[in-house]
């Protein structure tokens, strides 16, 4: 049975729309499950039920390590937060927000992901070329979010992006270490995930009287 | 010793170190690089250096000059901790994670595994820079050098190119290596975030990526174009040759023009500049050579120049600046002779643009040279120390002028 390209972008590019444009605590988490659903129909296409299961995985791991790391920010006793949601600089209330800037670069990376998926074939044994649409767009939005981002949170959603459209991308390219790959560049989402749990944990753990009291 | 097993002590150490240590005894955190160097020099030696375009393979283990080079920063960061009036052991923590990634970078041949570790150093970086000062400057290292770790990430599925080396491909791959290590190395115009930390942070926190993790990414991006890139390698090579010239040129200037409190990371970064112009440039040349002994007198003089000017070592600080300036017979004179000599060969360019570049760094080392600082006596035997460890520094690099591609070799192997 064919393949619907459409059908494969379309799902991959509200993931990624939706992920650029995801703010608040849990956003890491948010945006690679959203980014994983949106991408795993293009990897089943070509890693097959393995290649969804390392997408389903990292998105399972993420939510986890999330909440592990939060539970573990706020347990330890011997750090100070640092709340990766506050923006580091550049006033809130702007005409252009960051959901602004972010949207505008959501539209600018469609011409990008369009070219690099005619122009550049993915593969070591055979090219694919034309597919790679989905993940090129997701790839660009995570750059795009890190480019313009303003807090720590925002960082590490554009690192978890960028994890799990170039894990999708080693599924594409076929052959004995595709899998491991992906693995691999998926790894990077679960652990800023991780670590944006870990942030919050340690942030609240600070807010909290009882606990400053305790201090 | 396999070089996994190094990174994975680097990272124990660090971790251990600022958990276990207290104010008292934060000195000893320096104990962490001077472990990494000891067991660095215990690697099982590979013969080919490790160029990060294949495909995904365990780590091919660490060559002479990868070696030598995370040795000399190892000692050089260990004697940056030594130097200093005061240390936040947290920074144990960073040194660890730097160290380990470094070490896994210099050491791995798989393009995915190297950018994953340059990604978990600059990560860890950014986040203590964040912590530290959190603005502006802090955050855009953040964007900047994390965008330049995921370019490579990005790159990692198109490699290797066998058999893929013409069209868009190579070249794609090219500008994506090329972004990235122009980011992590601060190269105009993503140079600007290093430029911020330098002036908004502590000597001791910018120190991990500026003796450690700068000269591994000089020595990786050096190789690169030595592995298949086929239609990528020109533009690869051309586009850090003018980038890294122009970067040199503005770094030169803003360190003769801008604050002295910034003056010595300026010309860290215009010096690092005119390195990677030239190896890019000019890649079959005494530019690598070259390239090297500014390295390793930056790694003699950073300890010196990279504690704060208030707190002493006025004539120590005069001499490293004049090892510096390029006046021979200091290092950094054969150094850039060599990198000129290779950029000569290119075009008249590229040799106006070094020498404009060298004479901005002269002026901004004689004006530093000409400095006024308070000098700090330190007292008794104890106080003297950081005073006799510095002139014993300044001593090696004085030897390194002295006989340059001797001890480039004794060092690098090269």
């Amino acid at each position: 049975m064919g393949v619907s390209a459409p059908l494969l972008s379309a799902a991959g590019v509200i993931a990624a729309v939706v992920a650029m444009m995801v703010d608040g605590r849990r956003a890491v988490p948010i945006a690679v499950v959203l980014l994983a659903a949106g991408l795993a129909p293009t990897a089943a296409t070509f890693g097959g039920a393995p290649g969804a299961a390392v997408l389903g995985t990292a998105a399972i791991a993420a939510v986890v390590l999330a909440w592990g790391g939060w539970l573990g920010g706020r347990a330890l006793p011997w750090l100070s937060g640092l709340n990766p949601t506050i923006p580091a600089f550049a006033p809130s209330d702007r005409l252009f927000g960051p959901r602004s800037a972010r949207a505008f670069g959501a539209a600018v990376a469609i011409p990008v992901a369009s070219w690099v998926s005619f122009n550049v074939p993915v593969g070591q044994i055979t090219a694919v070329e034309g597919l790679l649409f989905p993940i090129a767009y997701a790839w660009t939005c995570g750059v795009i979010r890190l480019l313009v981002a303003r807090t720590v949170e925002d960082l590490l959603v554009g690192v978890a992006m960028v994890g799990i459209a170039t894990g999708t991308a080693w599924l594409l390219r076929s052959g004995g270490d595709s899998f491991p790959g992906a693995v691999l560049a998926c790894a990077a989402a679960p652990t800023a995930s991780f670590l944006a749990g870990w942030l919050h944990g340690r942030s609240s753990r600070r807010a909290s009287p009882l606990v400053e009291a305790e201090a | 010793m396999n070089p996994a097993f190094i990174a994975a002590a680097w990272l124990a150490l660090g971790l251990l170190a600022s958990a276990v240590l207290r104010r008292q005894t934060a000195r000893l955190v320096a104990i962490v690089p001077l472990a990494g160097a000891g067991l660095t020099l215990l690697t099982a030696r590979s013969q080919a250096a490790a160029i990060p375009l294949g495909g995904l393979s365990g780590i091919a283990g660490l060559d002479r000059t990868g070696e030598g080079v995370l040795v000399a920063a190892a000692l050089s960061l260990a004697l940056v901790l030594l130097l200093q009036p005061s240390i936040d052991v947290s920074v144990g923590r960073t040194i660890g994670v730097v160290g380990a990634s470094a070490t896994i970078a210099m050491a791995s041949s798989d393009p995915l595994l190297t950018a994953l570790a340059l990604t978990a150093a600059v990560a860890t970086l950014v986040l203590r820079w964040i912590g530290q000062s959190p603005g502006r400057a802090t955050l855009a290292a953040g964007r900047v050098a994390g965008t330049g770790t995921m370019a490579l990430v990005a790159a990692s599925p198109f490699l290797p190119l066998t058999g893929f080396t013409t069209g868009d491909r190579p070249i794609v791959v090219a500008a994506l290596l090329a972004a990235g290590v122009a980011a992590l190395l601060a190269v105009y115009p993503l140079g600007g975030w290093a430029a911020g930390i330098i002036g908004s942070l502590k000597p001791l926190d910018v120190a991990p990526w500026l003796v450690l993790l700068v000269p591994v990414v000089l020595i990786i991006a050096e190789r690169i174009p030595g592995g298949v890139l086929g239609d990528g390698s020109p533009v690869f090579e051309h586009v850090l040759l003018v980038v890294g010239l122009g970067s040199a040129v503005w770094g030169g200037i803003w360190a003769a023009w801008g604050p002295g409190a910034m003056r010595y990371g300026r010309v860290f970064m215009a010096d690092i500049a005119l390195c990677i112009a030239a190896v890019e440039g000019a890649p079959v040349s005494p530019a690598m050579t070259g390239a090297l002994i500014i390295v390793l007198t930056h790694l003699c003089v950073a300890p010196i120049l990279l504690r704060p000017e208030s707190a002493g070592l006025l004539w120590p600080r005069r001499v490293a600046w004049a090892l510096l300036s390029g006046v021979p017979p200091s290092s950094t004179f054969w150094g850039r002779l060599l990198l000129l000599e290779a950029l000569a060969a290119g075009n008249v360019g590229s040799t106006i643009a070094a020498v404009i570049a060298m004479a901005s760094i002269f002026v901004a080392s004689v004006m530093a040279c000409s400095g006024r600082a308070l000098p700090a006596p330190g007292r008794g035997w104890r106080g003297r120390l950081p005073e006799l460890a510095a002139w014993l520094l300044l001593a090696v690099g004085i030897a390194i002028g002295l006989a340059p591609q001797s001890l480039t070799r004794f060092v690098f192997g090269v």
